[in-house]
């Protein structure tokens, strides 16, 4: 799968991408300047991902399935987070609380729509979940457009923590759920599929989309735009950029992506509850971004993996080192994001993916010589 | 002359990146003198202040002032060393008051009854400063914050000052003020300074010594009065 | 109007609370230009030392308040000089990621340590009963009265430190500005350090505090998230730039949210707090009191 990395020094961006026609831009794109030949090879890229995604899951076993959906749900969302906090620059912890509004769309619909047509409902929902979280989105970016830094992250916090309460507002008590949540009646998966193969298909068809979508927005005008914004405000707005507007972009597009994760989220745990979105999750994919470098959607795939597996694999290590303790497993988790987000930013700021890619012209040069 | 006595800057450079702002500096300022730098702007003048304070470190060469190395001082320890730098653009505090800045001058010394002493010297020496002891200090002007810093450093108990463009958008006659005062404590107190200025005439009247600097290296020095009467080299390098 | 004065009244010990919060943050913005995101998170650590001192040992009160703040002083000392000192000069979502780490560091640590399946209590420090006024009973108790009363101790305490003691004016010079500061001979590194620390204490104080009025406050997760939203939804309201803002925000967050908790509901108070985050930020993306210009040499 192709990445968003920042392009080097040496590559020939302009903030005003949208006053200079790049070369290779032809006249019918959806994506402003985005080239037909990207376009292609991310289809391509996308097309055969999936058909080796579709043959993982036919061979995994049950058990790894139930592993596998989580981590391409995860993914939704860590590439989301990705195109805001990396590609425009807006730090936001509030990304679980458009989960949260995308999980409990998916699961109020399920409940009051009742279809024959199970599965296409179900793509109708999410389709749903999509539109009500980017709208959820669009007004957060509106509200914070004129927010920066810490204000901006202070305020996604607040938000992160009191969006999930509402459920336990007295008027709307009883339809939400309260903290019980929302059971989901999810539909029954096509024949010859059994059901967690049938949700790794769809988490996974939802990634590969999400990413194709994130990775071609990230190449087009729209995309450099995002990253003058990011790079330099002043500039950008000079040169005829609609700063607001853009941030609210990325913020709707965001939102969009991680409301789909939520519902997935919804329909594979079979239920939309507010003891699902803790601070802690938008921490975590906070985590798995910064884990796999800033602004690299490919990089968002490895954080999405590891901080899945890692309650997992805190399980596992425990084990071998003979902690019996579940109050320490259970934690392991948290103190390894934790260490993560501090150390990365010390050590490592490029992340994962920075590693690789300097490795990769570490090796590429000396090839030359 | 001994070079145990005053400062001594040897071959130093320092670069900014591939900029060599200082490029094999070399000067000598006697205790109880007034050493003017000249120059036109970048070349070099801020930089070898800024050196010598500790605030940009050398590639290479040597600092010494009274025979000790100020190149592995810190910064915050070289006030201890006798040296007060008042850079520039003022670096007044604008958030405190004009008795705060005074005091924090003065603070690195410990001593309360002199500071006190020292206070109400600056205040006889200042007297608009008197008049706005307990203002905020973003309420003075131009020439006021020029007083306030110069008083300043002075509650250091300073041998060696090093001032950075004082005269920067000042009035004539205040300048004349700072620059009476720096000869009046030379004279009493056998303060040095090491006066950078774009100003050079002004400059050159109230200094004993002069260095001029071009590209970041030495082009002239020697005795004041010697350069201000070497008309082609105020051409090229002075401005007048 | 009785009940609307009462209400008033019961949100001004919380409103204290969280002005004390307020203030931690303050002191870090104002010294190194960061907000402390892991303020919260420091706070319930300290405040779960005291409750594993008080519970488990059986120490006094007192004591264990001390402990808190002392505990406090050294995580928040150690805080800077470790983790923040190297992104203090950079980009600001640098900070932000790292205090964030460090959030989710120390609750994990927390839940290691003292588990996540309960939620404890924490005793408050004076009785909660309501003053009696004749026939009715206040929402004022002496516990809230003790708030109170500590927290404008504190301020008056800080205020003392940073305007009229040697050390303060160092530390403020090397606040506003850090370069001139060095020049005159002010170890700026060190205070920085100290300035977190103290204000770490000063967290640590509000944990105390805040621990006491409800049962179940003390659990690594929950409450205490909620407090650092309420810390700095009122530096906020107040400007992160000032202190005297921040005890003002703290105030006008307590009194609302009694109001709202009481006519419109009392379980989304979450809601409220960003609601009125949002609003201010809204109209002063910088809080209300914040200064216009940027800082001059």
């Amino acid at each position: 799968m192709s990445d968003a990395k920042t392009p080097g020094p040496d590559a020939p961006e302009t903030p005003a991408g949208a006053l200079i026609a790049p070369k290779t831009a032809t006249s019918s794109d959806r994506f402003g300047a985005l080239s037909r030949s990207t376009l292609l090879r991310h289809t391509l890229f996308a097309l055969v991902g999936f058909g080796l995604l579709l043959l993982l899951i036919r061979l995994l076993s049950d058990y790894r399935n139930t592993q596998l959906a989580p981590i391409a749900l995860t993914t939704c969302a860590a590439a989301g987070l990705t195109l805001l906090v990396g590609l425009s620059g807006q730090i936001s912890l509030g990304n679980g609380a458009f989960m949260f509004v995308g999980a409990y769309t998916t699961a109020l619909l399920l409940e009051h729509w009742h279809s024959a047509h199970g599965n296409l409902q179900l793509i109708a929902v999410f389709a749903a979940a999509i539109v009500v979280s980017s709208l959820f989105g669009g007004i957060v970016g509106v509200a914070g457009a004129r927010l920066r830094g810490p204000y901006l992250a202070g305020a996604t916090l607040a938000l992160a923590i009191g969006l999930p309460q509402i459920v336990n507002y007295q008027h709307l008590s009883d339809k939400l759920g309260g903290n019980n949540g929302v059971v989901v009646i999810a539909p029954n998966p096509p024949a010859g599929w059994d059901i967690y193969r049938w949700r790794s298909v769809l988490c996974c068809a939802a990634a590969v989309i999400v990413l194709w979508f994130l990775a071609n927005v990230a190449h087009s005008r729209i995309g450099r735009s995002l990253r003058a914004v990011r790079d330099d405000e002043i500039s950008a707005s000079l040169a005829g950029l609609s700063v607001p507007r853009l941030q609210v972009l990325a913020f709707v597009i965001s939102a969009g992506c991680a409301g789909l994760a939520g519902g997935l989220l919804a329909v594979v745990s079979l239920v939309a509850g507010p003891g699902a979105f803790p601070l802690a999750l938008s921490l975590g994919l906070l985590a798995a971004v910064v884990f796999g470098g800033l602004g690299s959607l490919a990089g968002a795939v490895y954080g999405s993996i590891v901080v899945t597996l890692l309650p997992q694999w805190s399980q596992d290590v425990s084990s071998a080192l003979n902690i019996h303790s579940d109050k320490i497993t259970n934690n392991i988790p948290l103190v390894v994001y934790g260490v993560v987000l501090a150390v990365a930013m010390l050590a490592v700021p490029n992340g994962v993916q920075g590693a690789l890619l300097r490795l990769r012209g570490l090796a590429l040069s000396r090839l030359r010589r | 002359m001994s070079s145990s006595d005053g400062l001594a800057v040897e071959d130093v450079v320092t670069t900014y990146g591939a900029v060599r702002a200082l490029d094999g500096v070399s000067l000598h300022v006697a205790p109880g003198t007034i050493t003017a730098v000249l120059g036109a702007n970048g070349a070099g003048k801020t930089t070898l202040l800024r050196t010598i304070n500790g605030l940009v470190r050398p590639a290479s060469g040597r600092i010494t002032y009274g025979g000790k190395d100020l190149v592995r001082t810190r910064v915050e320890d070289v006030v201890q060393s006798g040296i007060a730098h008042v850079p520039e653009g003022r670096g007044v505090i604008t958030e405190l008051t004009v008795e705060e800045n005074l005091r924090l001058g003065a603070l690195w010394r410990g001593d309360r009854g002199k500071s006190v002493e020292s206070l109400k010297q600056m205040y006889a020496m200042f007297p608009p400063l008197k008049d706005r002891q307990q203002r905020s200090a973003d309420t003075l002007s131009g020439g006021e914050r020029q007083m306030l810093v110069v008083a300043r450093a002075l509650m250091a108990r300073p041998n060696l000052l090093l001032l950075d463009e004082p005269s920067l958008g000042l009035a004539p006659r205040i300048t004349a003020q700072i620059m009476a005062t720096l000869r009046r404590l030379r004279d009493e107190q056998g303060l040095t300074v090491v006066l950078v200025e774009q100003n050079a005439r002004s400059a050159l009247s109230v200094a004993d010594d002069a260095v001029v600097l071009n590209l970041g290296k030495v082009v002239a020095q020697g005795k004041a009065a010697d350069l201000a009467a070497d008309e082609k080299l105020r051409h090229a390098y002075l401005g007048f | 109007m009785f009940k609307f004065l009462n209400l008033t009244l019961s949100g001004v010990s919380n409103g204290m609370i969280y002005a004390a919060v307020a203030l931690a943050l303050v002191m870090i913005w104002r010294a190194t230009r960061i907000v402390n995101f892991a303020q919260g998170a420091m706070l319930m650590f300290t405040t779960f030392i005291a409750w594993d001192l008080a519970q488990q040992h059986g120490v006094n009160y007192w004591v264990c308040l001390v402990v808190a703040m002392l505990s406090g002083f050294v995580i928040g000392g150690a805080a800077e000089r470790f983790l923040v000192r190297p992104v203090e000069t950079g980009p600001p979502l640098n900070a932000v990621i790292v205090t964030l780490g460090l959030f989710i560091f120390l609750q994990g640590l927390a839940g290691m340590i003292w588990g996540n399946a309960q939620a404890h209590s924490y005793p408050p420090g004076f009785s909660i009963l309501g003053y009696q006024v004749g026939k009715r009973t206040l929402l004022f108790a002496p516990n809230d009265l003790y708030i109170v009363i500590s927290v404008v101790i504190l301020v008056v305490l800080l205020y003392l430190l940073f305007n009229r003691t040697p050390v303060g004016l160092r530390m403020r010079a090397a606040a506003f500005n850090p370069e001139v500061a060095r020049l005159l001979g002010v170890r700026v590194g060190r205070l920085l350090t100290v300035g977190w620390a103290l204000a770490a204490a000063v967290g640590a104080l509000a944990g105390i505090l805040a621990a006491g009025t409800q049962p179940g406050y003390v659990a690594p997760s929950g409450l205490f998230d909620a407090l650092l939203v309420y810390g700095f939804t009122a530096a906020v309201i107040g400007g992160l730039d000032s202190p005297l803002g921040a005890v003002i925000g703290g105030l006008i967050l307590g009194v609302a949210l009694s109001l709202a908790d009481n006519y419109i509901d009392n379980n989304i108070e979450g809601m409220y707090a960003f609601i009125i985050l949002i609003a201010v930020l809204m109209v002063r993306p910088n809080g209300l009191f914040a200064r216009q210009h940027a800082r001059r040499v």
